[in-house]
């Protein structure tokens, strides 16, 4: 290309171009945010479309998830994956600043109470099953609320298996200030995480009784 | 994943990403996953440990950093020259391109009027159409009050060539809306026909009509298609034509905007008033 | 493929058989998978052509028995998932994974392998896809391929109605091909966004990048909602949940709602690119800049945004209120005025141009002429009484199939005619070329425009015979007729391909004398397609250099 450059020089330089500054990851990881919020935005508007219409009888939402009578079982899980947001801010910072202890010690912080919303998740599953006998099969309420719950489920798994896999990297002293920005794409990985589960909450827990 | 960073580390090469079959492996693996639920759930596992496998390997690629291979320089280079022979440009809006736009046109006013005049000329033959072959002028009204009113639309010959009010009312109120538009549609028309403006309106355009008439009529009124003498039909269109395209070619005509600039139209300039930085 | 084979390349290992099928296997290079995405569209074009052929046959002639009813619908549930997402999807990625970079002046796509994963996904989706043509026996033995329709309208879908795993098949091929495709998608948007050449503004890309900008957003946005619908469909056939099954209080018409919320994007997913070509070749061929570039992208836009929302005119039988309907029919009706709006900026750009009839623009004309046709029947069936009227019967084939066929599929054709030359470095042939698009397109118009007349007469579609005294007679075995001269034009392409692989003419680097960056490299691309990264000044870089005189960045 050099030479043809020389030659459209020779006849009257046009201004000199600017490049752009968006970063590929950032995008990359914004739209693949965006079609998780299809996906699960498909999912809420089915459990919004069959909310009240199980035959009565059957078990209700009210039955068995209704937030004054068991606050503490759901309330303050979901108050340890909101929280693990702003741990993993933190860690982030820490890391852009090079200061890798602070990063590994709110990094763990964040894995801990992700894993602490995984445990009460299952604990309250074990409970619908095994206590009020609720199954996906149980009817149009027990579809929706166990495909709905269950597949946040997997994306916090997914995500805290992702961060793990961060924190051993960072035990074995290979997470380096210039890895910044992509544990920061991770971190909006799991902010998107914590937000769906806030429009899971209101849909399944509030709407839905 | 991050981008990769295409740059150029060393002069006789370029670093592009290296080939890796972590993908393959990766994909083969999450589609044995997904078989296992229709085949055996031990197709799943291995689809997860492969899945996995793939990966890992994976990381490595990525984690901590890109890996790279470098791509020596092939010999050949390309090279686009300058062409030699000038550059054609269109036409611009000065010698218009097989656009034809009327400059001029007549006033909307003059259609209405001549689609009057044309229409009460049709009248005139219909009418006396009417009284030579059935001996009543109302048969051609009733004919087309027929169309709409559902009382009428069974009525035979005898029945049509008697008086009827509301078939009169709206035959009359038919025949003077359709004459009025289809007037006007002809002022508006005519000043964007080329040559021939008589043969235009005086054949072409009431063949035209008539062949859409005859054509919709099953639709509009399937019994009507008897009681229509359409040798007079043409008659009575050509005569409409004829009086609408005398009175609407005599009118004055006024120029349009068509050749104003720009500025003219949005009313920023007034017309006749040479642009600003001479013509462009 | 040996034309595509760099060697001569010191780095490489010998190209031995296995070496080079490494190589294939393990590349992360856009432009191999590129090929690699077009040559198995391709491969899946013919297998479902040949689907198509058995229908016609069985229909040729009335109370036919050639085939049973399962075999018929399976034919038609495999051909059209088929010709969706096995050719249509791969084809309109893998042209995009090879040309985009090289228009926007870059080396790869943003994720190289994230490109590669995307692409075998797709593969190993429709392979499983197929398989259950061995694998689908299940239970009770019963089924082979899925036979539910493209649509899989519920409750045909669930257990009850639908023994063994043939459904799951159908559910799992997809899924796993849609997830590649999502990836692509997503790899597609970033590398539009983030990775043009220094100069190239939003409004200088050439409009094939506007137009696979907006087809990728699409693809993001409506294809999860599908994975989701499907995956609600697998949990009721598997672990016994109620989403669509009418005896537990599911809802049939929630499937059909989700299915065309994914379903009539998707018909655009494939048309745009067809549109994307077309914009390229078209003033190539003319000799003239595209007509109206800000509209075009405007258009494009809006129709991304308005075919979101129109899916319901696929339910207009279904009973929904008159105000439901009617907003549907608005919206659909609206759709209409960006699509006709491209079709006069390519008129435009033909007119007062220097045409020149190579094969590309012959396919390219034709595009115009038999989309136009499909999009006015599209405007027919967006009015509910007439739509009432002819739904669900041969009127709707016609339709779809000048939409697809007539629009993507030539298109196609003269995206490989244009492009083959860069990918191959050597010319398909002219004659041969010919010879293809007037059987084709003779063929496709005497297969699919009496299609409009059955259906009007109230033939409906997917029956797998009918009696001998509707009327019907003629206009099926004229369909039947036109197929065996469409089969007689792909075999032109097939050798064309493959005579000219062997010894087709040299192309150099700019054999049609194009304006976008893909031609300022050699033929085939090296590796690294630009040796140095290029700068554009306007939306035809190439016209710059050949013009120093008159440079378009001038004008714009
Ligand atoms: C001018 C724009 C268009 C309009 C107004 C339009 C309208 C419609 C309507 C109303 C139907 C439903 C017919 C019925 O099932 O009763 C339909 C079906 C269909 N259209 Fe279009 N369409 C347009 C363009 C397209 C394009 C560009 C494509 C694809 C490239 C397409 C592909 C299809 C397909 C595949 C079906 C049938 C789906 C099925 O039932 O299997 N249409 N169209
Ligand atoms: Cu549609």
């Amino acid at each position: 290309m050099t030479t043809l450059k020389a030659q459209s020089m020779t006849v009257q330089a046009p201004p000199e171009p600017k490049s752009q500054l968006l970063n590929s990851g950032k995008c990359g990881m914004l739209c693949l945010i965006v079609s998780e919020i299809a996906f699960f935005g498909t999912l809420l508007a089915v459990y919004l479309f069959y909310i009240g219409k199980d035959p009565v009888g059957t078990i209700a939402p009210s039955d068995v998830l209704d937030v004054s009578v068991a606050p503490m079982k759901v309330v303050f899980n979901s108050i340890f994956l909101l929280t693990s947001s702003i741990w993993i801010t933190l860690a982030v910072r820490c890391l852009a600043r090079g200061n890798i202890m602070g990063f590994a010690l709110w990094w763990l912080l964040t894995i801990l109470f992700g894993a602490e919303f995984l445990v009460g998740t299952g604990m309250e599953w074990y409970g619908l099953i095994a206590v009020e006998g609720l199954t996906i099969r149980t009817n149009l309420f027990g579809s929706g609320f166990f495909t709905v719950v269950g597949f946040h489920a997997a994306h916090v798994t997914i995500g805290l298996f992702l961060l793990s896999l961060v924190f051993v990297l960072t035990c074995l002293g290979k997470m380096h200030k210039r890895h910044a920005e992509k544990v920061e794409l991770l971190s909006w990985y799991w902010h998107f995480v914590d937000g769906i589960w806030i429009a899971v909450f209101t849909i399944v827990y509030i709407l839905g009784n | 994943m991050a981008p990769d960073d295409h740059s150029n580390s060393k002069q006789q090469g370029i670093d592009l990403p290296a080939p890796t079959s972590a993908p393959f492996v990766c994909a083969f693996g999450v589609t044995l996953i997904f078989s296992g639920i229709v085949t055996n759930w031990a197709v799943s596992i291995l689809g997860f440990v492969l899945a996995l496998v793939g990966a890992i390997r994976w990381w490595h690629e990525v984690l901590p950093d890109n890996q790279k291979e470098c791509i020596p320089f092939q010999s050949e280079r390309p090279i686009v020259k300058p062409k030699v022979g000038g550059v054609a440009h269109l036409m611009t809006a000065d010698s218009p391109h097989r656009a034809r736009l009327p400059m001029e046109i007549h006033p909307y006013g003059a259609g209405i009027k001549g689609g009057i005049a044309g229409g009460i000329v049709m009248a005139i033959i219909a009418g006396t159409w009417g009284v030579v072959s059935h001996g009543s002028v109302w048969y051609p009204v009733n004919i087309l009050g027929s169309t709409i009113l559902p009382t009428m639309q069974g009525d035979d010959a005898a029945q049509l060539a008697q008086w009827h009010t509301a078939s009169f009312v709206f035959g009359i109120l038919i025949h003077a809306i359709m004459s009025s538009l289809v007037g006007l549609l002809y002022g508006i028309i005519l000043p964007m026909v080329p040559h021939f403006r008589l043969a235009f309106s005086a054949i072409a355009i009431p063949l035209m009509w008539t062949g859409l008439t005859w054509a919709s009529l099953e639709v509009i009124n399937p019994l009507l298609q008897n009681e229509i003498n359409w040798l007079v039909f043409i008659g009575s269109q050509v005569g409409f034509g004829i009086t609408c395209w005398f009175v609407v070619s005599r009118s004055e005509r006024i120029g349009t905007m068509q050749n104003w600039s720009m500025l003219e139209r949005i009313g920023v300039e007034s017309p006749n008033v040479p642009p600003i930085g001479g013509d462009e | 493929m040996t034309a595509l084979d760099h060697s001569g390349n010191p780095l490489r290992a010998k190209a031995t058989f296995l070496g080079r099928m490494h190589e294939w296997v393990s590349t992360a290079d856009h432009k191999k998978l590129g090929v690699m995405y077009v040559t198995t569209g391709l491969l899946f074009f013919l297998i479902g052509g040949l689907e198509a052929t058995m229908m016609r046959w069985q229909l040729a002639v009335p109370d036919s028995s050639l085939l049973s009813p399962s075999d018929f619908n399976r034919l038609f549930t495999m051909h059209g998932t088929t010709m969706v997402f096995l050719v249509g999807m791969p084809i309109l990625l893998g042209v995009a994974n090879y040309i985009i970079p090289m228009q926007i002046g870059a080396r790869d796509l943003a994720f190289p392998r994230l490109n590669a994963f995307g692409f075998w996904l797709f593969l190993f989706g429709g392979l499983l896809l197929y398989f259950s043509y061995f694998g689908a026996q299940g239970l009770y033995g019963m089924g082979s391929s899925p036979d539910v329709g493209w649509f899989a309208y519920a409750p045909l879908t669930e257990r009850t109605y639908s023994r063994g795993h043939s459904t799951d098949y159908w559910i799992l091929g997809l899924l796993v091909s849609s997830f590649g495709s999502i990836a692509t998608g997503i790899n597609l948007i970033t590398t539009i966004l983030t990775m043009r050449c220094p100069g190239m503004t939003l409004m200088k890309m050439p409009v094939m990048v506007w137009v696979m900008l907006i087809d990728a957003i699409l693809i993001m946005i409506a294809m999860p909602p599908l994975a989701a619908a499907q995956v609600m469909l697998l949990f009721d056939r598997l672990m016994g949940a109620h989403f669509f099954d009418v005896q537990g209080g599911g809802s049939a018409i929630l499937w059909q709602n989700l299915f065309w919320f994914f379903g009539h994007p998707e018909v655009y997913i494939l048309i745009l690119p067809a549109f994307a070509y077309v914009s390229e070749i078209i003033p190539v061929f003319c000799r003239k800049v595209i007509f109206g570039y800000p509209l075009m992208v405007a258009a494009t836009v809006s129709i991304g945004f308005i075919s979101l929302g129109v899916w319901v005119h696929h339910l207009f039988a279904l009973g929904l209120s008159p105000m439901v309907n009617t907003i549907f029919m608005g919206s659909t009706m609206l759709i209409a005025i960006p699509t006709g709006l491209k079709m006069f900026n390519w008129v435009g750009t033909m007119i007062g141009g220097k045409i020149r009839f190579d094969t590309p623009m012959l396919f390219s004309t034709g595009f115009l002429a038999l989309f136009l046709i499909g999009g006015l029947t599209g405007v027919m069936l967006s009015v509910v009484p007439f739509d009432w009227q002819v739904s669900d019967s041969y009127f709707v084939v016609g339709h779809f199939h000048y939409v697809l066929f007539g629009g993507l599929v030539f298109a196609i054709f003269a995206a490989i005619y244009y492009w083959f030359p860069k990918v191959t470095g050597k010319m398909l042939s002219e004659t041969l070329g010919k010879w293809q698009f007037w059987l084709l397109f003779i063929g496709f118009n005497l297969t699919f425009g009496p299609m409009h007349v059955s259906g009007m007469l109230g033939m409906p579609r997917r029956i797998y015979t009918y009696h001998a005294d509707r009327g019907w007679e003629l206009w099926n075995m004229l369909s039947s007729i036109g197929v065996l001269v469409q089969i007689a034009g792909v075999t032109f392409f097939v050798w064309n391909v493959i005579q000219s692989l062997r010894k087709g003419k040299d192309a150099g680097a700019d054999p049609w004398d194009g304006w976008t960056l893909e031609w300022a490299t050699t033929s085939p691309p090296p590796e690294y397609n630009f040796e140095e990264i290029p700068k554009v000044y306007s939306c035809r870089p190439l016209w710059d250099l050949k013009h120093p005189e008159d440079p378009d960045w001038k004008y714009e």
